[in-house]
């Protein structure tokens, strides 16, 4: 991908309705196991962590579907798991599918090590309830904020997050000084209003 | 509560999950100690789910649909389950690390005041060891030729740039020379995670460098 070229317009999903669908789904797995809103789910978002697993990488096809078969199961085992007033429904698959592919790549690498990718997962430690709303606030807030950014900034954001590369890989590959995306990392997740409360 | 974190890149790259298995055992293990940092973490998430959705979607068919829904009867595979977060304890990612505890692991006397704890995480790239300071100790002046990420589990130290206590994270670069000591009314307790042995400056202690290879894996 070069600097210059746009994406397409995408069409950024509007925070309110059309996530509740896919809760929805999750919820009816979990209490009624429900084959037919797993088959929803799965036609939405399997397209979705699939191009996650192919995207920057040197994943074989077959271990992409691999892994998207491994990031349904555990979606279908774990919906209990899932709390939709903690996080949207995309973002608790998401992160599994994060987690599974990190394991992947160990694995493909033979990394012989006892701890998987979830278990570096933070829990969100409050139940408080104004925490949170702020939590999932603050979600909404970057869905709706994301497609204001610029596009070198949202170039970046993509490596780092969806590509799986480091700021320094970034910067190899886009012929970039270290110091020019360390920068744009933090002007993006500025305009997203991430906070850190000692900031 | 920590007062030193670690940076906004490291955590990013955390939540994206593309820092090393070792380096991202470091920060899950202050994240232990610092809600803050938690917090913000679930945040940086929560951007990598946005990019996710927008994504232009690849083809996954109903050929593959099919193959999981044969194979959801599949029983779950037994998993470990977290104990809940509780401050002070030892960070729940060491306790599977080790067995036992901190006592019950294979010390080796460097100085006579810094005992070091090798542990295995796996990860062929990077040292990952534990650091005991004698109160009032010092690890004699010494340099990296690689990064070095740590965390004060128990009690704390200083240099010439702070005073660091536990639950605080200190990232330091290549070719940072510092001489760390620990407070003097308590033993020091530290993870150290470094991508190149760490090398003596002082005369007095130079000719172990030799025995401080990076023991990775």
């Amino acid at each position: 991908m070069n600097e210059t070229k746009g994406k397409p317009a995408t069409a950024w999903p509007a925070p309110g309705r059309r996530t509740d669908e896919w809760s929805e789904c999750l919820v009816l797995i979990a209490e009624k196991h429900d084959r037919a809103a797993f088959s929803r789910l799965f036609r939405h978002f399997a397209p979705l962590i699939k191009a996650f697993a192919l995207s920057g990488s040197t994943m074989s096809a077959n271990h992409a579907d691999e892994l998207v078969q491994e990031v349904m199961l555990k979606v279908w085992q774990k919906a209990a798991a899932f709390n939709p007033e903690k996080a949207a429904a995309s973002t608790w698959v998401y992160t599994i599918a994060r987690n599974c592919r990190t394991d992947l790549f160990r694995r493909l690498q033979k990394f012989d090590t006892p701890l998987s990718a979830e278990d570096f997962s933070p829990e969100q430690e409050s139940e408080e309830p104004f925490a949170l709303l702020q939590s999932k606030r603050s979600g909404d807030r970057i869905r709706e904020m994301m497609a204001g950014l610029p596009a070198d900034q949202m170039q970046i954001l993509a490596k780092v997050y969806m590509e799986g590369k480091s700021h320094a890989e970034a910067a190899a590959e886009l012929d970039l000084p270290l110091g020019t995306v360390k920068s744009r990392v933090r002007l993006a997740i500025q305009k997203l209003q991430v906070q850190f409360e000692r900031a | 509560m920590a007062s030193y974190h670690p940076q906004l890149e490291l955590l990013t790259e955390y939540a994206a999950g593309c820092l090393s298995l070792a380096q991202s055992s470091c920060i899950a293990a202050h994240l232990n100690y610092c809600g803050e940092c938690q917090r913000g973490v679930i945040q940086l998430q929560n951007i990598g789910a946005a990019l996710f959705e927008v994504q232009d979607p690849a083809v996954a068919g109903d050929a593959l649909l099919d193959r999981v829904l044969k194979r959801l009867d599949e029983a779950a595979p037994l998993c470990y389950s977290r104990p809940r977060r509780s401050e002070g304890a030892t960070p729940a990612l060491l306790q599977r690390l080790m067995t036992g505890d901190f006592s019950d692991l294979p010390w080796r006397k460097v100085t006579e005041a810094l005992r070091i704890s090798y542990l295995r995480t796996g990860d062929p790239n990077y040292e990952f060891a534990l650091y005991h300071i004698k109160a009032g100790g010092e690890i004699p002046d010494h340099d990296h030729h690689g990064s070095e990420m740590t965390l004060v589990l128990e009690g704390g130290f200083s240099d010439d740039r702070g005073t660091y206590n536990t639950g605080d994270f200190i990232y330091r670069r290549a070719n940072e020379q510092h001489a760390p000591r620990a407070l003097p009314d308590q033993d020091c307790l530290c993870l150290a995670v470094l991508d190149a042995p760490l090398k003596f400056t002082s005369w007095k202690y130079r000719w172990m460098n030799p025995f401080l290879r990076l023991h990775a894996g």
